[in-house]
């Protein structure tokens, strides 16, 4: 098996308060923690548990500043074998086509059975990165996946959908799959194994590195414009309806059907 | 695997590194050990088992080994000077390096390495306890009397947040020559210790000692018993001697600078916090002080100073939870102070004052009693 596992570093925002930057279209990041995105955790552990089971090599990806190396190191000391980081400010980051480009970029041209993402990010959430890398790479996918059991040539996956739904599909092979949250237990990755996982390679390579036009990925080519972020004002207006039960009963229907709500 | 990975780093065998051969197997270990009153934790069997290396990866995958709360009753108790609970420790170790820890350990540990503290709160947020305060913050350049390590428990958590503050009031209105670390403190590592997570330890260790000898201080204070017994026992390169804060006030009582301002006519228990008492030897000065209080009627549980009962906050258990569905200690000895008529059950730990005020208020005591870190009362108290 070889399998390629796409990590993203992203803030935690739930700890401190958000703050848009005067240019408004950025967050003030100083006072937030970073880590490795929540479903991308799974991903690596569902790439670590694969490698357990049916043997080959995991190569993790990753787009992202050098302080990000951490949490590619940590993957590495899971089991992970080697990582390739791109760093490049021409990518329009803000839009999950480009960042799939990239990514594509990166992976092509290499023998692969398996591309495992996490199925959404904890900061932009567009839920989109993989499966339109799976469209880059011009091969299978499967989204929001909480199983995967591997079959010769194929594998069979469980995705998640709504009202707590559950689709088997199979795919031939070589696939992407965005994994869901809750598919494995990720492991902790202790300093020992850090520090041995130091010693594996990493690579650190830029779009011309990687041979792709910075035209195709950057802001020009984006067809998505990020005109503002804003916090939104905290609204809350909390109406009291009184009177006998078949009066309340009359009021609220009554709301409801001029707010269009039935 | 493990095992053998565990060998080759610490270049010597687990038999060796616990001195498990200095075992008479007497048993006042487990005789005094307060968990097992809630758990099947049989500490000198594990202590016997040990010795057998083939039998380490069974040992270490017994749930029990995370029952151990690191209160140190069996060291006190052992007439060999060893310390059975590092034998449990030595055996997380191995789960540890493993990665198969529970998910609430996990992330404890990931975000000492990544953050400095255990609580996955950012860095950067770490002084946002002082907002509104007039806190001297150190500068490696300025001599200090008094360098206050503040704690990430203290320094993070709304409840016991207060400790620090009214720490600074005090300091401020007694005129004490004091600094507090600045936002690039990091945890002590006491939890991560105990724990198991060895390695992550031994880097705590070297980079805090750096850091702490960058300052020039007479001492360091330190607001949690965890972080004073840790530094004591576990850094021996650090050049400051380090106190804990009830040493600092004993002080300052004595000297005169301390004044309340009002009676607090209540009858207070005093709660032996077992990183300070068995593990710290300090059990007279939070007495002390909560003896200076007027009106305040001073009275002690049975089980006090060596014997006291463990609330099971340490050993890294704030992460851990028992499988046991038996009361717990804390449970046991908010009962016990009930049945003593006090009003105040006073710690002189952030940990302690977490675990006994979630199970006051579990017992639905919360009317008639209160828990109280010494700080807590004293800030109330101080004269503005």
């Amino acid at each position: 098996m070889k399998t390629l596992v796409c990590i993203k570093y992203v803030p935690d925002t739930s700890e401190a308060e958000v703050k848009v930057n005067p240019d408004g279209i950025t967050v003030d990041d100083s006072r937030f923690s970073f880590d490795i995105n929540d479903a991308d955790n799974y991903a690596v552990e569902e790439s670590v548990l694969l490698k357990e089971a049916h043997g080959g090599e995991v190569t993790v990806l990753s787009m992202g500043p050098k302080k990000s190396e951490v949490m590619i190191r940590m993957a590495l000391a899971k089991g992970c074998d080697k990582a390739v980081r791109v760093e490049d400010d021409r990518v329009a980051g803000h839009d999950p086509l480009m960042v799939a480009k990239t990514l594509a970029g990166a992976i092509k041209g290499q023998e692969f059975d398996l591309v495992l993402t996490g199925c959404m990010a904890s900061d932009d959430w567009h839920m989109s990165t993989g499966v339109a890398l799976a469209e880059e790479l011009g091969v299978n996918h499967a989204s929001m996946v909480n199983y995967v059991e591997v079959m010769d040539g194929k594998v069979k996956v469980h995705r998640e959908l709504e009202g707590g739904l559950l689709e088997a599909v199979e795919l031939e092979l070589p696939a992407v799959l965005t994994i869901q949250t809750g598919i494995n237990e990720p492991r902790y990755a202790p300093i020992r194994g850090i520090r041995q996982a130091q010693k594996k390679e990493l690579n650190v390579v830029s779009l011309d590195d990687l041979g792709i036009d910075p035209e195709t990925v950057g802001m020009d080519a984006s067809q998505v414009v990020l005109e503002k972020l804003y916090i939104p004002e905290v609204e809350s207006t909390a109406e009291f309806i009184e009177g006998e039960p078949e009066e309340k009963a009359e009021k609220l229907a009554s709301i409801l059907q001029k707010g269009g709500l039935v | 695997m493990m095992r053998g990975m565990l060998m080759s780093t610490e270049m010597q065998t687990f038999t060796e590194k616990y001195d498990l051969l200095g075992c008479i197997q007497c048993g006042r270990c487990t005789g005094g050990c307060p968990v097992t009153v809630r758990a099947d934790l049989n500490v000198r069997q594990f202590v016997n088992d040990a010795y057998d290396e083939e039998k380490l990866e069974e040992l270490a995958r017994l749930t029990e080994i995370w029952d151990c709360t690191a209160c140190h009753t069996c060291a006190v108790r052992c007439p060999k000077g060893l310390k059975p609970l590092e034998v449990l420790i030595g055996l997380r170790t191995m789960i540890v390096e493993s990665g198969k820890v529970e998910p609430t350990v996990r992330d404890a540990l990931q975000s000492v390495l990544l953050e400095g503290n255990p609580w996955e709160k950012s860095r950067a947020t770490r002084l946002d306890w002082m907002e509104g305060l007039d806190v001297k913050v150190a500068d490696p350049d300025e001599p200090v009397e008094n360098l206050f390590f503040v704690c990430c428990t203290i320094a993070y958590d709304p409840r016991v947040r207060a400790v620090a503050q009214n720490m600074v009031k005090l300091l401020n209105k007694a005129g004490v020559d004091y600094a507090f670390l600045p936002e690039e403190e990091s945890c002590c590592g006491s939890e991560v210790f105990t724990l198991g997570e060895e390695g992550l330890f031994e880097m705590q260790v070297e980079d805090n000692t750096e850091f702490l000898n960058e300052y020039q201080a007479k001492r360091i204070v330190t607001l949690s018993p965890h972080c004073y017994t840790t530094y004591k026992a576990h850094y021996p390169d650090l050049k400051t001697p380090v106190i804990h804060y009830t040493e600092l006030l004993v002080e300052l009582l004595n000297d005169g600078k301390l004044t309340w301002k009002e009676e607090l006519p209540k009858k207070i228990v005093y709660h032996d916090p077992c990183y300070l008492g068995k593990q710290g030897g300090i059990y007279d000065e939070p007495r002390e002080l909560l003896k200076s209080i007027p009106g305040a009627e001073l009275v002690e549980f049975d089980r006090r100073r060596e014997r006291s009962l463990c609330c099971e906050g340490g050993g890294g258990k704030m992460w851990v939870e028992s499988e046991s569905k038996k009361e717990r200690l804390s449970e046991t000895r908010i009962k016990d102070a009930r049945e003593l008529g006090a009003d105040i059950v006073a710690v002189a730990c952030p940990f302690c004052v977490l675990t006994l005020e979630d199970s006051m208020k579990g017992l639905g005591y919360e009317e008639e009693m209160r828990v109280a870190e010494i700080m807590e009362l004293l800030g109330e108290l101080m004269e503005t």
